[in-house]
Parts: structure tokens; C-alpha cells; sequence
């Protein structure tokens, strides 16, 4: 073949590439179903979280969504998953902050810290300091004045999730004594276990413990939010008895870097009005967590950020990260 | 009781009786398939039933939790494949007797132990959930403990190989219990890097292995044997005889599987594998365990049925789910604005009495279909192996990727099969393997929870009643033997006393 043939194939091989790309550029977005992926088994809180938004998103986004659970290593399995999927939008990750401390653990196979691209956040559940009817601790500074002579004991879930580091921030900030963490499988185990007497404290979320406290069974002490909450009008902040700490566990929409800004656009655009529909307004009320729980790309990315910082420097002073 | 009999009028309304018809038929089938649970399909259709009213909702997913319990059975007998991990203790017995040629009468059997176990269960919601809901909150990590040193003290008896063996293979169940994260540290423990095993092993691929895949590669070796059809005795349902026989079974069963369902930590697995050794122990025909013992049907079915309205018990009473699916049916009542806790028994009881008698309508639904279609399910074993088998296997890997979409699993439960295969040449009964893991990840946390809680201190132990209890009433089921023998001693020697007066 001689020279001048080779070019014009070069040239015709590289517009036919060029012309592949355009016609790749305007394709509709989405063309087929979108994937939500999440690290929650089938009926966890998270996996109920997805599927309360996904009841009037196809309308908002012009199509199907599909839940994917992939559980298994705080995060870790999610993360692979999404990573072997092409991004270009129709992959999106429901992530807590379960996630970022993953990251930052490094245990995110090859999605690192950085990665993520916020599109928006969906529940925001502060967590409530939390002590058995039977406890001696009328109101917060009983149990703070109580806990700066010995060493509390609280129900976590597991070591170095997002309600431990709470614990540990709440101890440092209010000068308590070393607090004895004792993990559970989760929110409802640690619950009966405060009612039981068998735990001094928990840091829980108002929706995990409400019958109980309907039932005067367990008392809230502190909110560790920025303002008061509806369904706790007597329980103060924790920055109104001097403590300035707000801990809350979040979830939020989330994207791989890579995937082109127009579609993040359309992404945020379709998940906040499906959000603010009436079916998610409802769960989110009814299961105590707070109003503005639903914001777009900038502020969700901020607290991601934010997270990350305070995150880092939590693990390390825990041990858990060299 | 004026609420007590509204609720009972949606049996009356035919929109009503025709959710709770289809939530019964969709749960026997998917419990039927070992890839679906009722977990799964219940978090699957949640979205569906948000547009229902509350009651339709609620009495739709409870007609599905309580038909999937059932139909995992009629796998675990036809095909040695425990549909839900619930089943796993029928297949012990019930695909011994499927083999014999005895499929009908072992699925009537578990047709009506599971509607005892489940209406009895029912019944004991109505009128005690407001009293047992408190009896959860005496329940801490060191009752949890005893209650789980007094599974395990039946390693050695549970399964049909001698005590050894079984005491063996219940100790690599333990030690395979201890894979993934471990909760008190957060460090990974025998995960080798994969993410996917840092929650554990999962139960269902294990048991799909375990019973599944090892009795496939068993089949493989006998498709040379030509074996007798017993082509008609496989449609006899049982009969009152054995009815009779199994009275005991059900009964204990039933109390004891609505108890360990009441408890928020233990679901219908662990309530099956704990009452298979109840009944076991309690039995006039010991030998026939492991080899197609009908009260081992009744036992377990009974009970993991019986476990679902116990569960329901801190689910509407505490707000606090005790399984996968009361965990979801919880969200779908929060999604229809109804808060379950202590006071819904007085702000809403025509609801709750319409989810009763959705429960109970669904009992009875299923034992209907149960009897008929166990003459039509019993055909099954009258396929020819070369064709079943390969069946299963597809319908097995189908089922372990099933719950998390995850090709780990599978490798699990192919690993599991060979393992069971080996057991099984060898004299080894896959059962204690089974309870071993169950029992190891709860006997282990438990045991660190109440020394935290303990400030280390072991011998608090002993103040607590309820631990005290079940310490006793293990020790005296370990040396059992001992005493019996003690005590036949004594009065022999008394007798010899007086006839020398």
C-alpha cells in the first residue's frame, strides 16, 4: 500500500472516529435503565432509602431505575462494582459516610478518595444522645457531670462507623472520660439494650429508637444538630449546653469522576425533583429525619469534603488508620 | 373487641381476600426457589404497595412472609435445595423420605405442622404481643450467650453420624463462622481480600451447597443404578397415624419456635435448627433421625412458622424488625404513616387486627393449596435423575447469585458442594456444620458484648436469672446420660435392698 493511500485511511479512519464521538456526544441521556447501587442489603435502610426515591423518579428522569445491592465490605463491594461500569451516567451510587470511611481506610479497591462527584443529598438523621428510661441521667448535664468521674458505656455499631467516630468527637469535645464502646449488629439490638439496662448510653437516630421514646421507655438527652428537631421540641442541642458537635448520618446520590458533566446535570436535576415529590417528603417525615434533607450538587459535595477532613483525622486518632 | 371484629371483617371484602390470595401464592413460590426468599420479594414489591391502603399493604406482605416460610420446604424435601435457609432443617429428614418414594406424605406433613406452627403463632400475637413485647428487652448479649452455649451443647446429637463426628463437623462450622468482619475490632479475619466475604459467609449459598450441589455429585455416581419408581405411594398424603406420632413435635415446636421468633435477634433459621434438636430430644424413635423421620418435618416446620408471628411480635409492639422481612414490612408501615411501638395496640387496633387475621387467612390459604399441590409437587421425584440434576444445578446457581448479584457466592456454594460430598462419603452429616455457623458468629459476639458490658468480670454471669436458667438446663442436657444412668442405679440398688428385707 503505498504512502499517500495510508494517509488518506489514517484521515478517513480518524473522522469516521471523530464522527462516532459526535453522534456518541448527542446521544439521548438516559438511553437505558439507570442502576443505583448500593451497599445496603435487601430492606436496610439505605436499600429503602433508594426505593422510596425511585417510586416517581422514573417520571423525572424519563426512565427505569434498578437497585443494585452489592453488601460486603463496608462499602468495598459497591465501590468495585461501580468501578467496572461504564461512566456515562447510567450508574449511580447511594453513598453514607460508611463509604468515605471506607475510602479513607483505602479500601476502595481502585475508586479513591477524590472520586466521588456529589449529585445529591437524599437523608439527613442526626444522631441522638439516647439513655434507658431506667438511668439515673435525667437530662444532659446529669450524664455529662456523671461521665467526666468514670467511663460510659455505648452501644455502637460497628468499630469505626460513622456512630463510633460520633462517640469518640462527643467524648473529646465535652471532656469525658474514655468512653467503653460496645459494638452491635445494629440500631435495633443496641435499643432494647438501653431499655435492658444493659448499656449507659447511645448515640441512634430518632427513627431508630421513636416507639421507645413514644413509649417512655428510652429519653433523648442531646441533639447533636445545628437547630432544635421537630420531633424532639424538649431535648436541646448540643451547641446550647456548650458542646460544639453536630454528628448526623447521611446518605446522598454520587457518581464516579469520569462521567460528563452534562449528564450530572440532567442527574441532579431528575433526582431532586423526584425527591421533593410527595412519597419521599412522607418517608422522610415519617421516619424522623430532617426537612431539608434533600439538597443539591454544591452543598452535598461541601459536606463530603468536610467529612472527609474530620473523617481522616477520626480513624487516625483511633488507631484504626497508620 | 369491637376492633377485634372489624378487623376481621376484610376477610369478608373480596378486594382484600384476593391481595392476601396472591401475596399467599407468590410467597409459596418464590419460597419455593431457592434464589428468592421472602426478604427479597418483599423489598422487590414495597414500591408496589405504597400505593395501597394501609391494611391491603400490610396484610399483602405478611400473606407473603408467611407462605414463603412454607414453601421453602417443598425444595428442601423434593431436591435436598432448602428454598429459604429456614427450610434447611427439613431437608434433614424430608429428602430421605422424598427418596423412599414418600414425597406426598412428607410435604402434607410439613403442610399442616407449618399451619399449626403458624396459626398457633398468630394467636399468640392477638392476645400476648402488648405482654411478650417486654420479655425482648430482658433479653441482653449474656441471655443471648447461654441461649447459644445451649444450641451448641447439641452439636454432638444433631445429625446422623455418631457424636464425634458430629461434634467434628460442628467445630469447622464454628471456625467458618468466624470468617469476615470481625464486629468487635473491625478487622477483616479469613476474607484473603475479597470484599464480598467481609459480611461472612452467606447461609444461602452454603446450604444450596451443602444439600444441593453434594447430592448432585452423589447422584452422579449411581446414574448406572436403574432405581424402583414408587410411583404411586409418592402422592399418599399422611395419614392420622402419623398425625398421632408428630402431636408432640408440633406442639413443642410451635411454643418454642413463636418464643425464639419473639426474640429480636433470632429469626425462623435459628428457631428450625433449635427445635430439630428439641424434638429430637424429645422423641420415642431416636434412630430414625437423619434417615426420614417424619417428626423431623414436623418439627422444624412447625417452628419456622411459628417464628414468623413471634417475629411479628417486636416488629408491631417494639418497632424493632426480627428478621429481613419484618424489617421491610416495618418500612412499609412508616411509608403508610403508621409508627409501630407500644402505642399502636391503642391507637390503632382495627389495623393490627386486620393484619392478624390477614396472617391467619394466609395460613390457611396455603395449607389448601399445600395438600393439593403436594400430590402435583411429588411428581418431581418422578423425573428421571439424568434430566432432575441438571436442573438443579442451574436452579441452584441461579439461586446463590440471586440475593446479592454476586459470582462470590457462587464460588461458595460450588466449594460447599464439593466439601459436603466429601463429608457425606466419609460418614459426616452436613447438620452440625450448619448450627455451627449459625451459632458460632452469635456465641462470639455475645460473649465479648456481655464481658464489655461485664467490665470483664466473667462471674457476673451468674447474676443474671435467665442465664442462670439456661446454664442449668444445659448442664443437665450434657450429662444426661450420666444421671439417667445414676438414677437407674440407684432405684436398681434400692429395688435389690428391699427384696433382700
Amino acid at each position: 500500500m503505498p504512502a499517500h493511500q495510508k494517509t488518506c485511511l489514517a484521515l478517513g479512519f480518524g473522522l469516521a472516529v471523530l464522527a462516532a464521538g459526535a453522534v456518541q456526544a448527542q446521544e439521548a441521556f438516559p438511553s437505558k435503565p439507570i442502576e443505583v447501587v448500593t451497599h445496603a442489603g435487601v430492606g436496610g435502610g439505605t436499600d429503602i432509602t433508594a426505593r422510596m426515591m425511585m417510586v416517581q423518579a422514573p417520571a423525572a428522569l424519563k426512565t427505569e431505575l434498578v437497585v443494585a445491592n452489592k453488601t460486603g465490605g463496608s462499602g468495598s463491594a459497591s465501590f468495585g462494582y461501580a468501578a467496572s461500569r461504564p461512566k456515562d451516567g447510567h450508574t449511580i451510587m447511594l453513598i453514607t459516610q460508611t463509604h468515605l470511611l471506607t475510602l479513607l481506610q483505602g479500601k476502595g479497591g481502585t475508586v479513591k478518595v477524590g472520586d466521588l462527584v456529589g449529585i445529591a443529598r437524599a437523608t439527613e438523621d442526626p444522631q441522638v444522645l439516647m439513655v434507658g428510661a431506667n438511668s439515673p441521667y435525667k437530662t444532659a448535664q446529669d450524664f455529662i457531670a456523671a461521665a467526666k468521674t468514670k467511663s460510659m458505656k455505648f452501644g455502637t455499631t460497628q468499630i469505626g462507623s460513622v456512630d463510633h467516630i460520633a462517640v469518640v468527637g462527643f467524648a473529646e469535645k465535652a471532656g469525658l472520660w474514655k468512653p467503653i464502646v460496645v459494638p452491635f449488629r445494629g440500631g435495633g439490638d443496641i435499643v432494647v439494650n438501653l431499655v435492658g439496662g444493659n448499656l449507659d448510653g447511645a448515640l441512634l437516630n430518632y427513627a431508630e429508637a421513636e416507639s421507645q421514646i413514644k413509649a417512655n421507655e428510652v429519653r433523648a438527652l442531646i441533639v447533636f444538630a445545628k437547630s432544635k428537631m421537630d420531633s424532639l421540641p424538649q431535648t436541646p442541642t448540643a451547641a446550647e449546653i456548650g458542646i460544639p458537635a453536630v454528628y448526623s448520618t447521611t446518605r446522598g446520590f454520587a457518581v464516579l469522576k469520569g462521567t460528563p458533566e452534562d449528564r450530572i446535570k440532567l442527574l441532579e436535576e431528575g433526582l431532586v425533583k423526584s425527591m421533593q415529590g410527595k412519597i419521599y417528603q412522607d418517608y422522610l417525615k415519617s421516619s424522623g429525619q430532617s426537612e431539608g434533607s434533600v439538597v443539591g450538587r454544591a452543598d452535598w459535595q461541601a459536606e463530603i469534603d468536610e467529612f472527609l477532613k474530620t473523617g481522616d483525622a477520626a480513624l487516625t486518632s483511633l488507631g484504626i488508620k497508620k | 373487641m369491637d376492633a377485634f371484629l372489624a378487623g376481621m371483617a376484610i376477610l369478608a371484602d373480596p378486594y382484600m381476600v384476593g391481595i392476601i390470595l396472591a401475596g399467599t401464592v407468590l410467597g409459596v413460590i418464590v419460597g419455593a426457589l431457592p434464589g428468592l426468599s421472602g426478604s427479597t420479594t418483599a423489598a422487590l414489591l414495597l414500591p408496589i404497595t405504597i400505593t395501597m391502603s394501609p391494611v391491603a399493604s400490610i396484610a399483602f406482605l405478611g400473606a407473603i412472609y408467611c407462605a414463603a416460610n412454607f414453601g421453602g420446604s417443598i425444595t428442601a424435601i423434593l431436591i435436598n435445595t432448602p428454598g429459604d435457609p429456614s427450610a434447611s432443617a427439613t431437608a434433614y429428614d424430608g429428602y430421605p423420605m422424598a427418596r423412599r418414594g414418600e414425597a406426598g406424605r412428607a410435604l402434607g406433613m410439613s403442610t399442616i405442622a407449618s399451619a399449626i406452627g403458624g396459626i398457633f403463632s398468630v394467636f399468640v400475637l392477638i392476645v400476648a404481643a402488648p405482654l411478650l413485647a417486654k420479655a425482648a428487652y430482658s433479653f441482653g448479649p449474656p441471655e443471648y450467650f447461654a441461649l447459644a452455649i445451649f444450641g451448641l451443647s447439641m452439636l454432638a446429637a444433631v445429625g446422623s453420624s455418631t457424636g464425634l463426628k458430629n461434634l467434628m463437623v460442628g467445630a469447622f462450622g464454628v471456625l467458618l463462622a468466624t470468617i469476615g468482619l470481625d464486629l468487635m475490632t473491625g478487622v477483616d479475619r479469613f476474607t484473603f481480600g475479597v470484599p464480598e466475604l467481609s459480611e461472612g459467609l452467606g447461609l444461602v449459598p452454603v446450604l444450596t451447597g451443602l444439600f444441593a450441589i453434594s447430592e448432585l455429585l452423589v447422584q452422579v455416581g449411581r446414574l448406572q443404578i436403574i432405581p424402583e419408581r414408587l410411583g404411586l405411594s409418592a402422592m399418599k398424603l399422611p395419614s392420622m397415624a402419623d398425625y398421632r406420632k408428630c402431636a408432640k413435635a408440633i406442639g413443642l415446636s410451635s411454643v418454642l419456635g413463636t418464643f425464639i421468633g419473639i426474640l429480636p435477634a433470632l429469626g425462623a433459621t435459628t428457631a428450625a435448627l433449635i427445635s430439630y434438636n428439641e424434638t429430637r430430644r424429645w422423641s420415642k424413635y431416636k434412630d430414625e433421625f437423619g434417615k426420614g423421620s417424619i417428626e423431623g418435618i414436623a418439627g422444624p416446620e412447625a417452628a419456622n412458622n411459628a417464628a414468623v408471628g413471634g417475629s411479628m411480635v417486636p416488629t408491631l409492639a417494639l418497632g424493632i424488625p426480627g428478621s429481613a422481612t419484618t424489617a421491610i414490612i416495618l418500612a412499609g408501615l412508616i411509608v403508610q404513616g403508621v409508627r409501630p411501638g407500644p402505642h399502636l395496640f391503642n391507637e390503632q387496633p382495627t389495623l393490627l387486627y386486620a393484619v392478624f387475621a390477614s396472617m391467619l387467612a394466609s395460613n390457611l390459604i396455603y395449607v389448601v393449596l399445600g395438600l393439593f399441590a403436594a400430590k402435583l409437587f411429588a411428581r418431581i421425584t418422578l423425573i428421571p435423575d439424568a434430566i432432575l440434576w441438571p436442573g438443579v444445578l442451574v436452579f441452584a446457581i441461579v439461586g446463590a447469585y440471586g440475593p446479592n448479584q454476586s459470582l462470590v457466592d457462587v464460588w461458595v456454594m460450588l466449594s460447599f458442594g464439593v466439601i459436603g460430598y466429601v463429608m457425606r462419603r466419609y460418614g459426616f452429616s452436613p447438620a452440625p456444620l450448619v448450627m455451627g455457623l449459625v451459632l458460632g458468629t452469635m456465641v462470639e459476639e455475645t460473649l465479648k458484648q456481655s464481658l464489655l458490658i461485664f467490665d470483664h468480670n466473667w462471674l457476673l454471669f451468674f447474676t443474671r436469672p435467665i442465664v442462670v436458667a439456661l446454664f442449668v438446663v444445659t448442664a443437665l442436657s450434657v450429662c444426661a446420660p450420666w444421671l439417667a444412668r445414676a438414677i437407674r442405679g440407684a432405684t436398681k440398688s434400692a429395688r435389690l435392698r428391699a427384696a433382700e428385707k
